[in-house]
């Protein structure tokens, strides 16, 4: 059964305790698909928003020795 | 966006960087690529490997230019840049994928069963000189790497597979080590913080993907304050096949094959009048792009072509972009 089928079926023969807010359950549904989407997708590597985009640049001008490699 | 990276790519990189140990510790770090000859002047030139690069005589253009600022390109670019006699201050490299990135740079042990076992490259439209007679041509370009290996320096991410660290290695490239963020570093779980504390590396937010690491590289590293990108479009022309995209079978897996016209996105560039589309991971990078520049560097668009194209975007011709004084 398709959406607007299941839309034409369900609605109308139930009340809701809460307002259904239909415009955001569609939003979070295509949130949802760009993330699955993203994830399966991959990439090259992250995107950390809202971070400096550099790290330790100061301490790291040569690296020390490590033994937990 | 903070949770576009997969599980996947986290276990390959952390993976790779473990295995690329020894070699970092042996190995320089970007922080020593802030010499002079790099930072001296205010501006540079990104070139990726979009497909707008081989719709105009871009080659031609950068070539006839007196531009004297640094010129920082994608792995994927790199062999465009030396076939058009460009040679790069620096090349950056990221992706993890096992395989795939070494054919960039020529791949010594490349067969026909390995070209026949992954056809990416047979698509793919970044470069359409690798669709052609591929073995011969991975030949060719060992040859042009290896002779200009010694004169270019690369910005090599610890989560490379090895045969891209031993290329890198064999044709004699002075590599500079760096790590790519993976989460937020304050979080005390954080695999960025792990890995740092393994290797003591620099990290660097590359905002997804090799083009937009090489703006970092341009801005953050080497503060460069007026930075042109060219080949940058996160996204295709519209006569460009869905087969030819950077994620089809991705795509193709995830939705099935009559559902694509649903997952490419079309977008209409004010700039040119014209409509471009694009797949969620490119506009996924376009949107952290557009959220990672800041008014501290300009940046100058002179793709031509694509979606990059908002706040923060000055979109000029290349020709104009390279015939300004920056400094």
């Amino acid at each position: 059964m398709g959406e607007e089928q299941k839309k034409e079926v369900l609605k109308g023969n139930f009340t809701t305790r809460k307002p259904v807010l239909a415009d955001d359950m569609e939003r979070d549904l295509t949130d949802e698909f760009e993330l699955e989407a993203l994830k399966r997708l991959g990439g090259s590597i992250a995107f950390v928003s809202k971070k400096k985009l550099l790290f330790g640049m100061d301490e790291g001008k040569s690296p020390k020795e490590s033994d937990k490699a | 966006m903070s949770k576009i990276t997969s599980a996947k790519v986290r276990d390959l990189g952390f993976d790779n960087a473990r295995k690329n140990a020894a070699r970092i510790r042996g190995g320089k770090t970007i922080a020593e690529l802030r010499i002079p000859e790099l930072i001296e002047n205010s501006s540079a030139l990104v070139i990726a490997a979009g497909p707008s690069i081989h719709r105009y005589d871009t080659a031609g253009i950068i070539k006839r230019s007196q531009f004297n600022g640094t010129i920082i390109v994608t792995d994927s670019a790199m062999s465009w840049c030396l076939r058009n006699g460009i040679i790069p201050n620096l090349v950056v490299t990221l992706d993890p994928h096992p395989h795939r990135i070494a054919r960039w740079f020529g791949m010594r042990d490349l067969t026909e069963g390995s070209i026949l076992a992954d056809d990416y490259f047979a698509r793919q439209d970044m470069d359409p000189e690798f669709r052609r007679d591929q073995l011969g041509f991975n030949n060719e370009l060992l040859e042009l790497v290896n002779a200009h290996g010694p004169s270019m320096r690369i910005a090599i991410s610890s989560s490379v597979a090895e045969s891209v660290a031993d290329r890198v290695v064999d044709a004699r490239m002075d590599a500079y080590w760096w790590n790519p963020m993976y989460d937020d570093y304050e979080d005390p779980e954080s695999l960025t913080r792990k890995i740092h504390s393994m290797n003591n590396l620099p990290c660097v937010n590359a905002g997804g993907n090799v083009g937009t690491a090489c703006w970092v590289f341009a801005h953050a590293v080497l503060q460069k304050t007026h930075v042109g990108i060219v080949g940058m479009d996160f996204g295709y022309y519209s006569d460009t096949p869905y087969s030819s995209t950077q994620y089809y079978k991705e795509i193709v897996d995830l939705v099935g094959p009559d559902r694509l016209d649903d997952v490419f996105v079309r977008i209409f560039n004010p700039h040119l009048h014209r409509e471009f589309y694009t797949d969620p991971a490119y506009l996924a990078y376009r949107d952290a792009f557009l959220e990672m520049i800041s008014e501290a560097s300009r940046v100058y668009n002179c793709t031509g072509g694509g979606i990059l194209f908002g706040p923060g975007i000055n979109w000029i011709s290349l020709g104009d972009f390279l015939s300004r004084d920056w400094n």
